[in-house]
């Protein structure tokens, strides 16, 4: 009979642990994913955005020593990531794949211009700084005409910054959410042992005495759940390498590294603080009022 | 070692009793009767320093119970030992640990005093050999003797007992009873809640009575 009862004590306490540690394991692996989208968003844009080029449609007068010349001149200036030269020859190849025709048989003569495809750096991809780019080709002697798609730059800077700040209002209410939730199961878990913190105020024992197992517990718990949540986060992170590397996820091993000691050190932290307040709660509860 | 004057007992703001006026020297065994609700466990816990004493004066083994401050009550419970109706034991441990929590709480380091003390309080109780027994696999009786053990480790001058008879049969009552008094026979100074009233008769000793809101001796 008695050894039973031992059994189930012993059950209901561990599931009691279980039930904590899985909240504290999925409240932070959530804040993990947030972190890694807040670490990665700057990234994500940055591609997107490196995306977007100006094509400068060099003069058919130009010789090929000029074009070196302006292709060098191009590759030193701040804002370039990358060019890429496209002959005219290139250009009615490329027009002929992508349409299926050939304007040059009825044509008889190719109407297209040299190009260069500058791949602006992602800070100058804005309307303004994009503007500023045009301006500086538009007056170049060997440059006919300079084209880039300006509704999708305006587009790209808006969806960007509505999008961080979304991301911004995001973390915070889910950090106050992670927050929350991790206090309220610690709450019930204390709330539990109200009794018996007042049975060992009873006897003699000062509130930082009775308060220190119970913290000490609670950032045991606290850590066993950052390491479930860390375990989930790098499966996402391999799962997000393996498929689109192109976002260079794992690259930054420093970023990754310090959101991983982040998560946990808010693990511990919320944990012992959480437990500090809920401890301290019943720890000021005259025994009456531990009833209602 | 116990003396009040003109005090006032209250619960929050509701006042239980007034004017109450005692004083119990220094190896006396005092009992407290009234009906339930009289307000005798509300004198228990303002002398434990569980409710504040608001009005009047009073003081127990040396403290100043209108001047009582909260970071002093756990002091104050390490000088009196207190039973309970109810026992109070912690359930999610043995009866060795139990003891040994109170040992710890209260700064005592040395492994072989510990032990030693352990002992000693079990022995003066008769339950040596139920050091590694779980609390709630004890009888009513014998988690009392637990809890009596667990008042005498400190050495306390004074045993508050709050109607540590009133969850026991009468044959375990009296046992209880011999175990208190044999304590108070070593010089501890005991004020004894209860509403046994034969066993009031079989021992009997000095009584104070609440009831109508005052508190006042009985012969």
């Amino acid at each position: 009979m008695s050894k039973s009862f031992e059994k189930y004590h012993k059950r209901r306490l561990r599931s009691s642990y279980i039930s904590v540690v899985i909240s504290i394991a999925l409240v932070l692996f959530l804040l993990g994913l947030l972190g890694l989208l807040v670490i990665n968003t700057k990234k994500v844009s940055n591609h997107f955005k490196e995306q977007a080029a100006i094509t400068l449609f060099i003069k058919n007068d130009v010789k090929k020593e000029g074009i070196d010349k302006l292709l060098v001149s191009i590759d030193k200036e701040p804002f370039t990531k990358n060019t890429r030269f496209i002959s005219k020859d290139e250009a009615a190849e490329i027009y002929k794949k992508e349409n299926g025709e050939d304007f040059m048989n009825f044509l008889g003569y190719n109407p297209l211009q040299n190009a260069i495809d500058i791949n602006v750096k992602a800070d100058f991809v804005t309307p303004e700084q994009m503007a500023k780019i045009e301006k500086i080709y538009t007056n170049n002697q060997f440059i006919s005409e300079v084209s880039y798609d300006k509704p999708l730059i305006d587009l790209l800077t808006k969806n960007v910054r509505r999008i961080s700040f979304f991301i911004l209002i995001f973390s915070a209410l889910s950090t106050l959410i992670v927050v929350v939730l991790i206090n309220s199961s610690l709450r019930l878990s204390v709330y539990s042992k109200r009794f018996t913190i007042k049975t060992m105020q009873m006897v003699g024992a000062t509130k930082s005495f009775i308060r220190k197992p119970f913290i000490w517990r609670s950032i045991k718990l606290g850590i066993i759940g950052a390491f479930f949540a860390l375990l989930g986060l790098s499966g996402i992170i391999y799962y997000i390498h393996k498929n689109y590397p192109e976002f260079n996820f794992i690259n930054d091993k420093l970023q990754i590294l310090s959101l991983f000691g982040g998560i946990f050190l808010i693990g511990i932290i919320i944990t012992w603080l959480s437990t500090f307040f809920a401890t301290q709660r019943f720890l000021n509860l005259k025994t009456d009022e531990l009833y209602y | 070692m116990l003396q009040l004057k003109d005090a006032s007992i209250f619960q929050r703001e509701i006042l239980i009793l007034s004017d109450v006026n005692l004083d119990i020297k220094k190896g006396e065994f005092n009992y407290l009767i009234g009906k339930t609700g009289s307000g005798k466990s509300s004198l228990m816990k303002t002398l434990y320093g569980d409710l504040p004493l608001q009005k009047g004066l009073g003081s127990i083994v040396g403290f100043d119970l209108i001047k009582l401050k909260e970071n002093e009550i756990p002091f104050l419970r390490r000088k009196i030992g207190i039973v309970f109706q109810d026992f109070k034991l912690l359930n999610d441990r043995n009866v060795f640990d139990n003891l040994l929590f109170v040992l710890k709480a209260t700064g005592w380091k040395v492994k072989a005093e510990i032990e030693a003390k352990i002992n000693d309080v079990l022995e003066k109780v008769d339950m040596k050999s139920k050091g590694f027994q779980m609390p709630y696999k004890l009888s009513g009786g014998e988690q009392q003797r637990i809890a009596i053990a667990r008042a005498l480790l400190n050495n306390p001058e004074m045993i508050l007992a709050d109607e540590p008879t009133g969850n026991l049969d009468p044959k375990t009552s009296i046992e209880i009873m011999n175990v208190l008094e044999d304590i108070n026979k070593t010089g501890i100074t005991i004020l004894m809640a209860t509403h046994d009233y034969p066993l009031i008769l079989k021992f009997p000793h000095k009584t104070v009575k609440c009831e109508g809101g005052k508190v006042f001796e009985v012969v």
